[in-house]
């Protein structure tokens, strides 16, 4: 269908649109057209990738800007169908059109799925064809094409103008990639980042990193490698090195000019005031610099040798370094750019053997280069029962804004949007941006189809809750059990339960062995569970599907953090119940999320309980989101723990406005009873006609609704130009009133949140 | 060497090194722990602290950025210092660079000696930053902790409160008790709330004067002014040119100003006009100390007043400054000036 929003004539490929889709579309043109920042909550399953895409191609298109769009989400999975997607939109616009437009669109993955190269693509392992593409394709080997040698080009180098990227979030949030893959693109580019509520994470998994014992040898092994490649070139080809070493004392001048151009996006690991600066003379010569980084990874060794775990900040860490080793601060900074430089130099062609060298070089550069929102943590050993020291140097990130700092300021809009981002503030907060447009839409239904509950109470009155005084209580583990038994029973096909951690699952699962619940499940289900290993949790899965679908049935118990949790979908008779077992929150005890909260108690003003509390929430409510995928679908969910409770104002918007009063403190039976009688007002047949109207829009419908919003509008404004003609004493007591009624609205959500 | 050979061999009193073929003579107190897995590079690390002047006051190159003439020169300096170090280690020419390192060690003794006192307050100063900055950390942590605490006994407090005045009352007020209760709740929050803003503004502005006070105890007391050494050897070039400090002049509380000086006009005693000799005569107006060169003074200061400004030049780099309103007021100024000039001269 056709319609316009304001201006902009929108195609989109389907006959009917949601409402909620609607108003997504709107509020993304505002965004787009005052040119700034956004947080946009949309239930999961109402088709946020299709209007996101058909709105941005149709502003692509009209406008005469041409702004590209950068799409980046978490998956492969959800890369692939956001490219299906967009390939059935653009199919639908060339039929609308009667004309195929010069579009063009790039879904990036690794070299192993895109290469064309005829003989390099029959490679079967991921890192042969690394290793082979980059002999065929590095800067070198274009230079040589430009001199007039006759050496293949890779067909990617003379790629023209693409309109969308679609890529993960890694290739523009991890600076390492970063660097290469989206350094030049243009300030206009629309960023969105789909599937976001966990982005704070990735931010600080991109610029964290661990250094073993393992890594260390393996780096001290290249930089002994370095020297002798060093050596070797010296006597053959000593006057390459000399030349680096000239342009070195000149200074990076040339990536500085660039980046005052604004051709390149910033990177945090090369920050800007370096760029100005040379390179400091005691690094400056290729084997005073492998001597140096040598000294260096000596030091870390030195510094792996301890007994017990040491959390230090990276001023003092190099205050030690400098005591010690003589290493100042100025060439550490330098390190990584350095290392790149000398690399380029020596034409190295397998990189992944300096793969932990380039590690502790950029390890060397950023405890350099910032004083805060980073923690160095030693730990000796990796358990606290563990005897035998296997010492891990974390240099944990605990700042997430460093990471996104500079997508935020390279690009006028970034669209931050998900299923689940409740609440709404904390993403602005912080990641350090602020958001021209915050929005969270509910979701418009023609049936209740699924039903939200909190069981807080087993069937014998006993409160139920995984906090950890009685997690592991008899009682409370035969009443998680009944409440699972009850629903086994009264459920068709598929069931998913999810623990807060792969310890506690396994404990009250072999609890529950014990007690004979699980012989009863198996009556009405097959059980099957997820672990950490990935390979088995595939098969699990595909035994789940295979059950569901034959009608046997069958329960999966998972981990609310683990990778079933996040991206894969438990659609129709996948899944018609989940029920929450215990709050999911993080292991509260790790050092590493310890210092983060410290950190955002200080610098955000973010208190440790609501951080664990908001984060608790947003896993439970992605688990949650897992089993309703659209609009014909229905589903169960279950939260079954007391704290839920008082936690309920902490979910999204359109999970906590089905969340009926009387179904937030049920105890197992009532749930049981209630989840019968949603089952089986499900059971009626239900036609798509009756959707129309209300959850579902034709064209002629969504004109309706345009025109009534705009007598609304029109309306309201001859309301404001009339009470601006009244006087304003009578204006002032009805504000007056009104806040007063406000107040005992808030009261009221006390009283109930108490 | 492993520590029980160690002391067999040298408790008592120096011998000769048991590798065979080295000569050296060693003591049993020399020997100490290697610190490094890698022995390259715990010697390297030792002829480091030679050379930076760590130990025995051998050598001493530990200039510093700010003696240098442009970083390029700094530049040149530290290569030049890991050169040498490298042909320390590497056993190149280590007679003559000792020689070398040694000269000028003896030369610049002095701003040797600065650096080494600037090095060690710079890391007392840091070492003092730290453990301070930790311990406020520990203070916001505890005053995180108690502000929780307080929030959770008041909550728990009122709820009790509410809960004992429910079971007292009729049941008639029941809701406007709860109601009550909640309100008083909600107010003892906000002012907690506001309580907690004054608090933190009155930790910010105290934590920002602490660090300006830290930041100026961190610096250097002392500049080394001693820097280039006097009969530079050549060794290391690009070596600020050691400034001597100028004289002090005497204090001039005009900066400069000249308080009775006239550029334009010499001020007479008496200028011709009809009706202010009637002034001059008048005892009435004499009475009262009224001077009259104190009115030509000023009247021709107020005619001179803008001639050395060139209006055309500046008003370009006032609109720069975006000030349209001021301009306008200027020029008018400027211009009533000039005719005021003018009317003098020609009564002059």
């Amino acid at each position: 269908m056709k319609f316009f929003i304001d201006d902009l004539p929108v195609l989109f490929p389907y006959p009917r649109i949601y409402p909620e889709q609607y108003a997504y579309m709107c509020d993304l043109k505002k965004t787009l057209d005052a040119g700034g920042h956004c947080v946009l909550e949309m239930p999961s399953g109402t088709g946020k990738t299709i209007s996101l895409l058909s709105l941005i191609v149709a502003y692509q298109q009209f406008y005469p800007e041409h702004r590209k769009l950068i799409y980046c989400s978490r998956t492969m999975s959800e890369i692939e169908k956001a490219l299906t997607e967009l390939k059935a939109l653009m199919k639908y616009r060339s039929q609308q059109l009667g004309y195929t437009e010069d579009f063009r669109a790039l879904g990036l993955t690794s070299r192993k799925n895109l290469c064309l190269h005829p003989s390099v693509k029959r490679e079967k392992s991921g890192t042969v064809v690394d290793a082979r593409c980059r002999s065929l394709t590095a800067g070198f080997v274009k230079e040589k094409k430009e001199r007039g040698e006759d050496v293949e080009l890779c067909i990617y180098h003379e790629m023209p103008f693409c309109n969308v990227i679609i890529y993960s979030y890694h290739y523009l949030l991890d600076p390492k990639i970063a660097e290469r893959v989206s350094r030049e693109l243009s300030k206009d580019c629309i960023v969105v980042f789909d599937e976001a509520h966990n982005i704070d994470n990735v931010c600080i998994e991109s610029l964290s990193i661990d250094i073993t014992e393992d890594s260390l040898r393996k780096a001290s092994r290249s930089a002994a490698n370095l020297e002798r490649k060093i050596g070797e070139m010296k006597s053959t080809d000593a006057e390459r090195l000399q030349n680096e070493y000239a342009k070195l004392v000149e200074g990076l001048r040339e990536a500085e000019e660039a980046r005052d151009e604004e051709q390149f996006i910033a990177n945090p690991i090369l920050p800007d005031d370096l760029l100005k600066e040379a390179v400091p003379g005691n690094i400056r010569r290729a084997e005073h610099f492998v001597a140096f980084l040598k000294r260096f990874i000596e030091y870390l060794k030195m510094r792996m040798k301890v007994t017990h775990t040491i959390s230090e900040t990276p001023p003092s860490f190099l205050a030690h370094l400098k005591d010690l080793t003589f290493i100042e601060r100025k060439p550490l900074r330098f390190c990584a750019e350095r290392l790149t430089s000398l690399v380029r130099t020596l034409e190295l062609l397998n990189l992944e053997d300096y793969h932990s060298l380039q590690e502790v070089a950029t390890f060397a550069t950023l405890v350099a280069t910032y004083d805060k929102g980073f923690l160095l943590i030693l730990e000796p050993f990796e358990s606290e029962t563990a005897t035998v020291p296997n010492p891990v140097l974390h240099f944990t990130c605990l700042d997430a804004a460093i990471a996104i700092k500079p997508v935020f300021d390279r690009f006028s809009s970034v669209i931050i949007t998900s299923g689940t981002l409740s609440p709404l503030e904390m993403y602005p907060k912080m990641l350090g941006f602020t958001a021209v447009l915050q929005e969270s839409y509910s979701m418009t239904l023609a049936r209740r189809s699924f039903l939200p509950m909190i069981v807080t109470r087993g069937s014998d009155q006993a409160q139920i809750s995984s906090s950890f005084q009685i997690r592991n209580d008899p009682g409370v583990v035969r009443n998680y059990g009944n409440l699972l038994l009850e629903f086994c029973r009264i459920t068709p096909d598929g069931i998913v339960v999810f623990f807060p951690s792969y310890l506690y699952m396994e404990s009250i699962i072999s609890m529950w062995q014990g007690m004979g619940i699980l012989d009863q499940i198996w009556n009405y289900k097959l059980i099957l569970v997820e672990t950490p290993d990935s390979q088995e949790s595939s098969l699990a899965l595909e035994t789940y599907r295979t059950a569901c679908c034959n009608g046997r049935g069958a329960v999966l118990l998972c981990v609310a953090r683990g990778k079933v949790s996040e991206g894969i979908d438990f659609d129709h008779h996948y899944g018609r119940a989940v029920i929450c077992i215990g709050v999911p929150f993080q292991y509260t005890e790790s050092r590493i999320l310890k210092a983060r909260l410290e950190f955002l108690r200080e610098n955000y003003r973010i208190r440790e309980n609501d951080f664990l509390s908001f984060d608790a929430m947003r896993h439970a409510a992605q688990c949650l989101g897992r089993v309703l995928r659209g609009k014909d679908d229905y589903g169960i969910m279950v939260l079954a723990d007391r704290r839920f409770q008082k936690k309920r104002t902490q979910l999204p918007k359109w999970i906590s406005q089905a969340l009926l009063e009387s179904e937030t403190n049920l105890s197992t039976d009532m749930a049981v009873a209630t989840a019968k009688n949603f089952l089986r007002t499900m059971a009626q047949p239900f036609k798509a006609k009756d959707q129309e109207g209300i959850s579902t829009w034709s064209l002629a419908e969504l004109e309706q609704h345009v025109a009534k919003q705009k007598e609304e509008q029109a309306r309201l404004m001859r309301e404001a130009a009339a009470n601006d003609q009244m006087n304003n004493g009578a204006h002032g007591a009805t504000v007056q009133r009104e806040e007063f009624d406000d107040d005992i609205d808030e009261e009221l959500m006390m009283l109930d949140a108490d | 060497m492993c520590e029980s050979c160690v002391d067999r061999i040298f408790s008592s009193g120096p011998a000769p090194c048991p590798v065979a073929g080295c000569h050296k003579t060693l003591r049993k107190n020399r020997f100490r722990k290697q610190t490094f897995e890698d022995i390259s590079v715990e010697r390297e690390v030792d002829i480091r602290k030679r050379v930076m002047q760590i130990v025995d006051w051998s050598f001493s190159l530990n200039r510093r950025e700010d003696e240098f003439d442009s970083k390029r020169a700094y530049d040149d300096f530290l290569e030049q210092r890991e050169e040498i170090i490298s042909n320390l280690v590497n056993g190149i020419d280590v007679a003559k660079t000792e020689s070398d390192l040694k000269r000028y060690a003896a030369a610049n003794m002095d701003s040797i000696r600065a650096n080494q006192v600037r090095e060690s307050q710079e890391a007392a100063s840091f070492l003092e930053q730290q453990s301070f900055e930790q311990e406020q950390a520990r203070l916001r942590r505890q005053a995180a902790r108690q502000e929780y605490e307080n929030e959770r006994r008041e909550m728990l407090a009122g709820r009790e409160d509410v809960l004992g005045r429910l079971a007292a009352g009729s049941p008639g007020d029941a809701s406007s008790i709860a109601r009550e209760g909640q309100k008083v709740l909600l107010k003892k929050s906000s002012a907690r709330r506001s309580e907690e803003d004054r608090m933190r503004q009155k930790q910010a502005a105290l934590r920002s004067v602490e660090a300006k006070r830290a930041a100026a105890a961190g610096q250097p007391v002392t500049t080394a002014d001693t820097a280039g050494g006097e009969e530079d050897t050549g060794f290391i070039k690009g070596l600020k040119k050691a400034k001597a400090p100028e004289p002090e002049k005497p204090y001039d509380p005009f900066g400069g100003l000249e308080p009775g000086k006239r550029d334009y006009y010499v001020l007479q005693d008496r200028y011709p006009s009809s009706w202010l000799d009637r002034i001059r005569d008048d005892v009435r107006m004499q009475a009262g100390g009224y001077d009259l060169r104190e009115y030509y003074s000023r009247t021709l200061l107020e005619a001179f007043a803008g001639l050395g400004c060139f209006i055309d030049e500046e008003i370009p780099k006032r609109d720069t400054a975006g000030l349209a309103l001021s301009k306008s007021v200027a020029t008018e100024g400027a211009a009533a000036a000039v005719t005021a000039a003018s009317s003098v001269g020609n009564a002059v």
